[in-house]
């Protein structure tokens, strides 16, 4: 088992991912159904029809927890009306961030929920088969979700003939490995496809047109695992939790200099701060410098931004995303400058190369970055660098480039006296650049 | 006799009055899109960057679109590793096979054809034939090559290629594009992480020190030297910035040591 704290959280908060309780056997179906597994399910197949199932989505106004914030009912409309003899479910579980674990503790602590929902979605678009693409380094994960789909298939949930009904819904693991980009929803669909993963110009989407060229819903586990909860609890209960706009609840993962890193479920739209504060707070004796929100591609806030909400819009607003679910803390001993520069060193590094100005401009970046770092700057290098950016932003073809000039450019919004400190005085308050000077004592 | 004097220039003449009196045809490219035949695709180029390198860096990726599969792509690939020079299957079929001078069996004099030793292909023909020869699930065969090889020969790419008909081109930019299928034999392996965690605790420094030290970059595995690769997930549980050696963690290498440990693990494999 994944070995990382799932954090306490306040009581009044709801639960709707992660077990109050995990059991040592999450895989087990008999306690998972005495816990109300597939409830949801059985009544979706049994007093429901599609268009009622999505009007239910639709109406609890869930979004896709995979970055972008897509309203998943639309995305599941568009996939039951796209016309094909053959349909898709895909579970993308391939989490590219490589310090965040959260969806693999949810696939290995509350497999049934993933499953259920993916399996309600297959039911509500059609579709005959669920493919849950998981890292080839998770096996905990795939060995607890390969159980679950065996026992699931014993007891007629998935299968050929599903709860006595003419009806074939299938479940199977796709280990991938190899890639940061099969985050991306058409790069996975090319991975699980077998082919070299690059992104797809949408539209058409996936739901129309995705794996093997069929109509295919891609959707993160934690969309799916959301979704027995608005079938159960109706969806005006879902919509009730977190902020107006994105309801539900996401799974965070905090590290950096916190007291206690670890895993919480927050609902959408808490401020940062009370997210912090799960973990016990800043490390003492440190002070809070700056929150990277969104993983390797977010944004990096200063430690005025405490009070944004956690959701999609507020975050939008304020330079970061809530991208792979990670906000790491990040005290006075860091400079974000430097923080800045290899973050953008890695979104480039992990680029596929379809694009030149994914390719090319982020390697730029990255270099401009790199020249601050070294005190070595050309002239005006903050036009260039916010000029690069909106161009690689305007001719983007997904949205890793998109998301990877944020570093950069939240360093020049908020951070602007520390970067002037590295251009214009060649010194690194920090201390951190190595090729600059350390400010003497005193020195402003 | 047919020869009349005067009539070759009043041809040329004739000519030349007829396309004076003719329509003037001056296109207002771009303005106006020329009258072109379906499939002209222009002229192909290589492109020059400023300082004059050729831009190429043989990806692959326009001899994969091409719908005629007439590029051919030659030179050395983007890790500098291997010299490929095929194009697809029917139109280059007798670069598939050893140059006269390799049959002879003489000593090649050209380093770059170590590569392409020959191989026993017992068991890449095995999988193939257990997967039908269907080049699709192209990812899954190559990792099953891989298991069986404990690398990818380019031989066998190469014979893959040849049997199942997909053009070197697919096979190659799809084996180079993911991170766990390898060229070499696995040899000694420095891996770095680069989560958020370790970059803050001076992961990128650390890759960067690294990457001097061994005289490599990221990625790059050259024959006999260290091989510096990057974790694809930090380790659940490690301490940052975590740097592995053979997949075993190394919790001394901090920042400031990184340079020199480094050094020490790039002469031992001198000496």
């Amino acid at each position: 088992m994944t070995n990382v704290k799932v954090l306490e959280t306040p009581v009044r908060w709801h639960r709707i991912l992660l077990p109050a309780n995990p059991t040592a056997k999450p895989a087990d179906l008999d306690a998972a159904l005495k816990a109300g597994a597939w409830a949801a399910f059985t009544r979706a197949v049994g007093d429901m029809s599609a268009a009622a199932i999505v009007g239910a989505v639709a109406r609890s106004g869930l979004r896709g927890r995979g970055s972008a914030g897509f309203p998943t009912g639309e995305k599941w409309r568009a996939c039951a009306l796209a016309k094909s003899d053959r349909r898709y479910v895909v579970v993308n579980a391939y989490q590219s961030d490589p310090a965040v674990l959260s969806d693999r503790v949810l696939l290995e602590t509350n497999p049934y929920a993933v499953l259920e929902g993916a399996a309600i979605a297959a039911f509500t678009v059609g579709a005959s088969e669920i493919i849950v693409a998981v890292r080839a380094e998770a096996t905990d994960a795939i060995r607890v979700m390969e159980e679950a789909i065996a026992a699931s298939e014993q007891r007629g949930f998935l299968g050929a003939e599903i709860l006595g009904k003419k009806l074939e819904i299938t479940a199977s693991v796709k280990p991938l490995a190899g890639s940061y980009m099969l985050g991306e929803e058409t790069v996975l669909l090319k991975g699980i496809e077998g082919r070299r993963g690059q992104p797809e110009q949408q539209p058409p989407h996936p739901a129309t047109r995705g794996l093997f060229g069929k109509p295919t819903l891609v959707h993160h586990p934690q969309t799916f695992a959301a979704i027995p909860t608005i079938i159960a609890d109706g969806p005006g209960g879902f919509a009730a939790i977190g902020s107006k706009a994105s309801p539900g609840t996401v799974l965070v993962q905090l590290s950096g200099s916190v007291a206690q890193p670890g895993i919480a479920e927050v609902p959408l739209g808490t401020p940062l701060r009370e997210i912090v504060d799960l973990a016990g707070g800043i490390l003492s004796p440190h002070t809070l410098k700056a929150l990277l929100v969104g993983g390797p591609s977010g944004g990096i806030l200063p430690a005025e931004a405490i009070g944004t909400a956690y959701e999609y819009d507020a975050l939008d607003k304020a330079g970061a995303h809530i991208g792979s679910g990670s906000i790491v803390v990040v005290d006075e001993r860091s400079c974000v400058v430097d923080l800045a520069a290899v973050l953008t060193r890695f979104c480039a590094d992990e680029a596929c190369g379809k694009t030149i100005p994914c390719r090319i401009g982020l390697r730029r970046m990255a270099e401009i970055g790199a020249r601050f770092c070294d005190g070595q700057p050309r002239g005006d290098e903050i036009t260039r660098l916010t000029d690069l950016s909106a161009d690689i932003v305007a001719s983007r073809l997904c949205d890793h480039e998109r998301r990877s000039t944020l570093p950069l450019l939240s360093v020049v919004r908020y951070f602007r006296d520390e970067l002037d400190a590295h251009i214009v005085r060649n010194t690194c308050p920090a201390g951190v650049c190595q090729s600059l000077a350390r400010p003497r004592a005193g020195a402003v | 006799m047919n020869y009349v004097p005067g009539l070759g220039i009043a041809k040329g003449m004739a000519l030349t009055l007829r396309r004076f009196f003719a329509p003037k045809a001056t296109i207002q490219y771009p303005e106006t899109a020329p009258d072109q035949a379906v499939r002209f695709r222009g002229r192909l180029q290589l492109l020059y960057d400023e300082l004059g390198n050729v831009k190429c860096e043989t990806c692959f990726q326009c001899a994969q679109a091409c719908p005629v599969e007439c590029i051919d792509m030659g030179g050395h690939d983007t890790k500098n590793r291997f010299y490929t020079h095929w194009g697809p299957a029917e139109t280059y079929a007798e670069r598939r096979e050893e140059s006269a001078l390799r049959r002879s069996g003489r000593p090649v004099p050209d380093p770059e054809y170590i590569h392409f030793d020959p191989i026993d292909m017992v068991a890449a023909e095995e999988i193939l034939e257990a997967r039908d020869y269907d080049p699709r699930p192209m990812v899954g065969l190559l990792e099953e090559i891989q298991r069986a090889y404990g690398y990818l020969p380019v031989a066998v790419i190469k014979h893959v290629s040849h049997v199942t008909g997909a053009p070197y081109a697919l096979v190659y930019g799809t084996a180079t594009y993911y991170r766990h299928l390898r060229f070499e034999k696995p040899g000694r392996t420095v891996a770095v992480c680069r989560c958020t965690g370790c970059l803050i605790a001076g992961g990128g420094r650390i890759a960067k020190d690294l990457a001097a030290a061994l005289h490599t970059e990221i990625g790059q595995s050259p024959a006999g030297k260290v091989a510096l690769e990057e974790l694809p997930a930090h380790i659940p549980g490690a301490a940052s910035p975590l740097v592995t050696l053979n997949g075993k963690p190394q919790p001394n290498v901090t920042a400031a040591g990184a340079a020199a440990w480094g050094r020490s693990l790039a002469g031992k494999t001198v000496a």
